[in-house]
């Protein structure tokens, strides 16, 4: 007997979008996790005699330094593979974060209403039309740099939109007549929001889950790209951009090479997040469920 | 229309249909104020939680107990964080929004002479966003079952994608390093000067006839403005290519072909007014990702707005100027919004009629 | 009973062959589409012939095909679906083969179309004018003519005051309305042949007769042709000059509109009539027909008669292939191989007399007295709006009681104040003579007798539960019970007549008439006294409505539960309900016996909503002129 595997994860494997992206994604964690191992220097290791080398490939290439070196002599590839620990931690921490102080509140004001529904829905309301990046910043000061805060702001900014998405699909589930019909059988609120609402939501949750990946790694590469995001000694893209940018005219290089890998990580993350949407849509909406 | 068929407004009668418009705007713009207030609350909360004291930043090395004590008096930050803030607000509404400890000086001047590098880069900005965007939205449309339609769809999400501060590092190495095309630094061309009229250094130099100036400065705004039109395009061109679609799989569209309606009178007489509603929403729930946009985007092409003194205020813990300028953020944000909402309200029907 | 050879000799006696024109002729159309890399034959062998100022029915099922041959004509078939033969004759011009510029040139002009939806049909974003306009211009009408020209169409269909309709929007206008001025529209270019596919389905029923009268004098006034499309037999049979029924994209029987109710002659459409409930005549018990139509992608696997699979004559030569059409006289076709000594069979078939569910007892298990609602505007300028007015309410053991309505007229909100869905503003309830209280107690008591199946099956069954789950939702709170809960799902399954698996399936994998009965079986666990049943039979197919109907009847017999019936449709009520309330605008205008109440209705309404459904015999005349008080004037502003 073959072992029963759901519809949702073949389309899931099929898809090409999540294919390449979660491929693109999976390189990037096996670097992250192998850090030590496949950097060939410290990151944060100086050489002053070799600044801004070009990559080996290239005239005035070392092969010591495989992608060259920066502005202060640290070699590029390295800061590159520790900068995929960033995108990497914060790629799956702040989507779950978001997730769960979304749809909490979702629940809580979209299906008991009332005043709670009011003061939520005002504070959704409020927290989107802010611009995202000032208040990401905002947090970022107040919060000092590190990991931990930039995960803490991502969520803190992000939660917004799950709550206001997620809050229109309870409030659509809520009319439901089987949420009616679960009542009138003696259901209690709990059960309902768990058996009845929640599992209706998921596909929505799995959908801005999916999206907010690339959302949070691009918020946090923007901090890090003005400096307000981990602390000066970690290295991470958005910080190699910046850096990379004031040496430009001496050597694209370690403005192009982070730059390139930043849009890849954008782009795979994205398709991640639309095949993963489509899958959703396709396999786990309401409409198509169990068919 | 022809003359056969007269607008439903006209049988209002003027005054009324006046009155109700200035009663439509006076909503909007009371409806906003409890928000902007909300904000600048939540702002001023983050910001108590600085780890630096303002009061140390802003008195000189040998300040006596006594002058911190006085300082901190006259700041206020004596007194409980809600005190604190009605008598920032209460400031605020006067139009007193403290002084910067950077040099001292008042911050709303130095608002008030940032912002207008600001607006243009939002007019230009929006202007040529939109307009890209609905028309990619609209060439996409007319390929619709072609596979140039799914080729500008993928290249579309591609762009949607990168992040406007990479934007702006992209055309610069495009245009402004790699062909030399445009200037990338600063607001004008460093030899020019402009005499300050308005604050906006295009609409200055065409009032004093320095065509130089004019020249100059629109061609530092160019790489700027096409940044900030990148990203309010694509997300535009999609939602006007998807809207498109959906409006023609609605009945009405139907109904108007079996009445043999030709298929381009069917597109901007029937479809495009529909379709358009979801395309203003979107350019009004975007408003604030386009803005919180021109914050990197001016610090990257080094324009003095209030997003690159935003940025320094940051950096040197500048509360009072953060305070002030998110206010300002939030403010445009709502204008935008409003100026959205006004558009919907004279395309959609069902809005002006429910009362 | 006629035979076949007697009916030969009746028809075309009324006019003279000469006069006849033959506008729209249709032989041998085939259409086909891809489906999963199958080629399947969504329509077969469709052959008609359509005169001048006459009117064809098409009549079908859900599913049968009988939208496809208007989206054949208007060129509006959807991806992958391609007429492969036959022709199709449009005033003697070759309608399939016609250039797109032809064509788009006798579209609005030549032939008009009136949609199923008229709210969504009508643009929201411009005016009834800015269309009608549009419209006018375009066959030709002079600008300086054009609003005059419109406000006489409006008028024309009844509309009042036309020169404010111009000015207003779709979504500021009743559906009724609305399909007024696509009527106008429709007609507005005298076109030669107009498409009404379910024209009136989505209207209240009063509404419905008023429209179908209309149309019926628009096409006298201009000489139109008509292709009307139908789910609604009777309808058909009163509006039609010809019916043709179609099953799963065959045509099975073709007749005079007038006598193919009386003289079916396919087992198709003779199981169809003898599921249909009727208004008058004798009460007798709807014959079921098993089974659900085959799916168009599974029509390429039926290599015979397509209705083979649910015939009660089915034998294995029906199987084997295509049955021709076999005219029985000049206009009455039959596509049934069996048709000789089936006829023979079924005319000695008797019908079972049927009784409504009457009251076992007295006794009152549930009763209401001085309950109202009043939904409070919440704002000092709006008036609050009067759901149900004070009124006594009470439900025998055993008793079926009909609660009969148009939409807005109160009949749902009765049915949610006696579930306690929603708070009364007044009244009091009694359950089996004890006052119930607002305590937990009470209200265990209340769901422990009362229970509400839903409306539509899709959206009171949650689609990420399992049948078996939902059939025992009402255990949900008591999971000690985990064993008797297995046992529970099958007894019920078994009661509404599913089979075993249905219980290890999600609802979205079954048919609607399935859907319907799990929802059924719910409301059975606890084994309540009362059902109040929100319209559950109106979105079904006849031969399912039957099935349904019939499980009702047979679970009173079985569980003695009572029955409230909230319904628009009389003779549903009339089939299975011994009691009959009136509501009109939240209050009860009559009640009392059913039979009574239809025989010899008291109150004008009641009239009027009798009035408005196509009696059962084919001879009289239907709609007959009904006063237009507020089917047309009810809905000026607001949604």
């Amino acid at each position: 007997m073959m072992a029963y595997i759901p519809a949702w994860a073949v389309s899931l494997i099929k898809d090409n979008n999540v294919l390449i992206g979660g491929g693109f994604f999976l390189l990037l964690l096996i670097a992250a996790v192998f850090a030590p191992e496949l950097a060939p220097h410290d990151p944060n290791e100086q050489d002053l005699l070799a600044v801004l080398l070009p990559p080996m490939w290239a005239d005035g290439g070392m092969a010591d330094y495989p992608l060259g070196t920066d502005s202060l002599g640290q070699c590029v590839l390295s800061r590159m593979i520790y900068g995929a620990r960033v995108v990497v931690i914060i790629a799956l921490t702040a989507p779950v974060g978001a997730a769960i102080v979304g749809s909490i509140l979702a629940l809580i004001g979209g299906y008991f209403g009332g005043r709670a529904d009011w003061v939520i829905n005002r504070i959704v309301e409020t927290w989107l039309s802010f611009p995202a990046v000032v208040l990401a910043l905002i947090l970022m000061i107040a919060l000092s740099p590190g990991l931990h805060n930039v995960i803490l702001a991502i969520v803190l900014v992000d939660w917004a939109r799950f709550c206001k998405v997620l809050r229109a699909d309870v409030m659509v589930l809520r009319q439901r007549d089987y949420v009616a019909a679960a009542q009138i059988t003696g259901a209690r609120p709990l059960g309902i929001i768990l058996r009845d609402i929640l599992p209706g939501i998921v596909p929505s949750m799995i959908s801005l889950m999916a999206l907010e990946i690339s959302i949070a790694v691009v918020a946090e590469s923007t901090l890090s790209f003005v400096g307000m995001s981990v602390e000066p000694d970690v290295a991470s893209w958005g910080g190699m951009i910046s850096d990379g940018l004031n040496s430009m005219y001496s050597s694209p290089y370690p403005l192009l090479l982070p730059m390139v890998a930043m849009i890849f990580t954008v782009l795979a993350t994205t398709f991640l997040g639309q095949g993963v949407r489509h899958v959703v849509d396709n396999h786990l909406s309401e409409r198509t469920q169990g068919a | 229309m022809t003359a056969v068929y007269s607008s439903p407004a006209a049988s209002d009668g003027l005054m009324p249909r006046l009155l109700s418009q200035v009663w439509l705007l006076a909503r909007q713009v009371l409806w906003r104020l409890p928000m902007l207030i909300l904000v600048s609350l939540i702002v001023f909360v983050i910001l108590r939680a600085i780890p630096v004291d303002p009061v140390t930043m802003l008195l000189p090395p040998g300040a006596t107990q006594q002058d911190i004590e006085n300082l901190t008096a006259e700041l206020g930050l004596d007194k409980n964080v809600v005190m604190q803030f009605l008598i920032w607000l209460k400031d605020a509404f006067q139009g007193d929004f403290g002084i910067s400890i950077q040099n001292g000086s008042a911050v709303s001047s130095m608002v008030a002479e940032a912002l207008p590098m600001t607006i243009q880069l939002l007019f230009f900005g929006f202007i040529a966003g939109i307009l890209l965007g609905v028309a990619i939205g609209l060439v996409t449309f007319s390929y619709r079952g072609t596979r140039v339609e799914k080729v500008i769809l993928s290249i579309n999400g591609i762009m949607m994608a990168i992040p406007d501060y990479l934007w702006a590092i992209i055309l610069i190495v495009i245009f402004g390093v790699g062909l030399q095309w445009l200037p990338f630094l600063g607001p004008v061309g460093a030899n020019i000067s402009i005499d300050h009229i308005t604050g906006f250094l295009t609409l200055d130099s065409l009032l004093t006839g320095n065509w130089e100036g004019l020249g100059s400065s629109l061609a530092h705004l160019i790489l700027p403005s096409m940044t900030l039109a990148l990203v309010i395009a694509t997300p535009i061109a999609r939602m006007a290519y998807s809207s498109l679609t959906e409006v023609y799989r609605e009945d009405y569209i139907h109904a108007a072909q079996l009445r043999g309606v030709s298929s381009k009178r069917i597109l901007m007489f029937h479809a495009l007014r529909n379709a358009s509603l979801p395309t203003v929403s979107l350019v009004g729930v975007q408003a604030s990702v386009i803005i919180g946009g021109t914050l990197l985007i001016e610090s990257i092409y080094g324009l003095p707005g209030i997003g690159s003194l935003m940025i320094k205020a940051m950096r040197s813990f500048d509360m009072q100027v953060i305070q002030a300028i998110a206010l300002t953020y939030a403010v445009t944000v709502q204008v935008i919004n409003m100026i959205t909402d006004l558009v919907l309200f004279q395309l959609n029907p069902r809005l002006r009629m429910q009362k | 009973m006629g035979h076949s050879m007697a009916m030969a000799e009746t028809p075309l006696t009324d006019f003279m062959p000469m006069e006849k024109k033959i506008l729209l002729q249709a032989e041998g159309l085939n259409l086909d589409a891809r489906i999963h890399g199958k080629t399947c034959r969504v329509l077969r062998d469709i052959s008609f012939t359509l005169e001048a100022g006459k009117t064809l029915g098409l009549v079908g099922e859900s599913g049968a095909g009988k939208s496809m041959l208007g989206r054949i004509l208007s060129r509006q078939l959807p991806g992958g679906f391609k007429v492969s033969s036959g022709s199709l004759q449009f005033d003697g011009e070759d309608l399939l083969n016609a250039s797109d510029k032809q064509h788009r040139e006798w579209l609005g002009r030549r032939i008009a179309f009136i949609p199923q939806e008229p709210m969504t049909a009508l643009n929201p974003v411009l005016t009834i004018g800015q269309q009608f306009s549009e419209h006018m211009q375009r066959i030709g009408v002079a600008a300086s003519e054009c609003r005059e020209k419109m406000i006489h169409s409006l008028s024309e269909v009844l509309l009042p005051e036309p020169e404010q309709i111009l000015d207003k929007y779709s979504f500021q206008l009743s559906g009724g309305m609305c399909q007024r001025v696509m009527i106008a529209m429709a007609f507005a270019s005298e076109p030669d042949l107009v498409i009404s596919d379910e024209a009136t389905t989505a209207l209240d029923v009063s509404t419905q007769a008023q429209v179908v009268k209309l149309l019926r004098d628009m096409q006298q006034k201009k000489g139109t042709s008509v292709i009307f499309v139908t789910h609604d037999m009777g309808l058909a049979t009163h509006v039609c000059d010809e019916v043709a029924v179609l099953y799963a994209g065959e045509m099975m029987e073709r007749a005079d509109a007038k006598k193919l109710l009386q003289h079916a002659r396919h087992p198709y459409t003779r199981a169809l009539t003898r599921a249909t409930p009727e208004l008058d005549g004798d009460l007798t018990v709807l014959d079921t027909l098993d089974g659900q139509m085959p799916g168009v992608e599974s029509f390429a696997d039926i290599t015979g008669c397509r209705f083979a699979g649910r015939c009660r004559f089915c034998q294995p030569s029906c199987e084997e292939s295509i049955p021709d059409m076999q005219m029985l006289d000049q206009q009455h076709g039959v596509r049934c191989i069996r048709i000789q000594e089936l006829q023979q069979r079924e005319d000695n078939e008797e019908k079972v007399p049927h009784k409504t569910g009457a009251a076992f007892s007295d006794r009152h298990i549930l009763s209401a007295t001085n309950l109202s609602k009043v939904y409070s505007s919440g704002n000092s300028k709006q008036k609050d709006k009067l759901a149900l007015a004070p009124m006594d309410f009470h439900v025998a053991p055993g008793e079926f009681i009909g609660v009969v309505g148009e939409s807005g007229s109160g009949k749902s909100t009765l049915g949610r104040l006696l579930m306690g869905l929603e708070e009364p503003t007044s009244g009091e309830f009694k359950l089996n003579g004890h006052a119930l209280g607002d305590d937990e107690a009470s209200w265990q008591k209340r769901r422990s007798l009362i229970q509400m199946i839903f409306q539509d099956a899709r959206s009171a069954l949650n689609p990420r539960r399992k049948v078996g789950k939902l059939l025992t939702q009402m255990m949900d709170s008591r999971p000690h019970q985990r064993l008797e809960r297995r046992e529970r799902m099958f007894e019920l399954a078994d009661n509404v007549g599913l089979s075993k698996h249905a219980v290890g399936r999600y609802p979205t994998q079954l048919s609607g008439g399935q859907r319907q009965r799990v929802n059924i079986g719910r409301s059975l666990c606890d084994l309540p006294q009362v059902l109040i049943a929100d319209e559950i039979v109106s979105g079904l197919d006849v031969s399912v409505q039957a099935q349904i109907m019939n499980l009702l009847l047979e679970l009173r017999r079985e569980h003695k539960v009572a029955l409230i019936l909230i319904s628009h449709d009389l003779s549903v009520v009339r089939y299975l309900c011994s009691r009959i309330l009136v509501m009109k605008n939240g209050e009860v205008v009559e009640s009392g016996e059913t039979h009574s109440v239809l025989k010899n209705p008291q109150h004008p309404y009641t009239r009027k909503l009798i009035a408005a459904v196509p009696p059962t015999d084919p001879q009289a005349d239907w709609p007959l002129d009904i006063d237009d008080d507020d089917g047309s004037s009810g809905k000026m502003d607001g949604i």
